[in-house]
């Protein structure tokens, strides 16, 4: 089981679901946090894998998590209107 | 219990975290996603799948007690349960809709009966030359402020 992020150190590490994440909505949610940290996303088996670097620390939030829940909303919207 | 029933896997309130277990059999991905968008501003969500069970993941984002946190699984299924709902009734009604929606158009264009002639082809909206056309007239004073001190900002 993935476990939820918690976002401590500078680096982490997310593993999405293939089947419940799209690649493109991931990227988006990447390129809309680019510059709180600095992503590598990457296929693993049934799971995209994100390791993310340089994460900022002076933001308010956790920066892993939202980043998490735009995956899911970007995916959630691109399902809705029919690009997969 | 069953294992096919959704359930609480974990629940820990001093990580503010919980973890569903959901049989796939049961809710179709679009209701999960609908359900967790709902929860995207209260909760960090993470969806997971193991085999025939989606796992979900909600972090509380404000602190919250255990009851409360519970309170948050429960408040989960039952929005997967509305939205499974939802669901359905938008599949059963889909072509009522779509032909309610194509009425309303068609008669907001002139065309009540739906057959594409208005009889309005190349009209403009309004008539410029026409001072009773449109919203330049105000001859009821509906466009003056009621209220003393903006009545003479006008």
């Amino acid at each position: 089981m993935t476990p939820p992020p918690t976002g401590d150190p500078d680096t982490a590490t997310v593993r999405l679901h293939r089947a419940l994440y799209l690649e493109e909505a991931i990227t988006e949610a990447a390129a809309t946090f680019a510059g709180l940290a600095s992503f590598d996303v990457r296929a693993d088996g049934d799971h995209y894998v994100v390791d993310l670097s340089a994460i900022a620390r002076d933001v308010d939030g956790d920066v892993v998590a939202e980043f998490c829940n735009f995956a899911l909303a970007n995916t959630a919207r691109r399902r809705r209107s029919g690009h997969a | 219990m069953a294992t096919t029933r959704s359930q609480i896997e974990t629940l820990d309130p001093a990580t503010l975290t919980l973890t569903l277990s959901l049989d796939v059999g049961l809710y179709p991905r679009d209701v999960l996603y609908a359900a967790a968008y709902v929860f995207l501003d209260r909760a960090y969500v993470l969806l997971d799948r193991q085999e025939s069970r989606f796992i979900v993941h909600l972090r509380a984002k404000r602190p919250l007690d255990e009851p409360t946190l519970q309170a948050m699984a429960g408040e989960f299924e039952n929005e997967l349960l509305a939205q499974a709902l939802r669901h359905q009734v938008v599949d059963a009604n889909q072509r009522i809709i779509e032909d309610v929606v194509a009425v309303a158009i068609a008669g907001a264009a002139g065309d009540v009966e739906g057959t594409g002639d208005t009889g309005l082809e190349g009209a403009p909206l309004i008539d410029p030359g026409d001072p009773e056309d449109g919203f330049v007239a105000d001859p009821l004073g509906i466009a003056r402020p009621w209220e003393p001190d903006k009545q003479g900002t006008e």
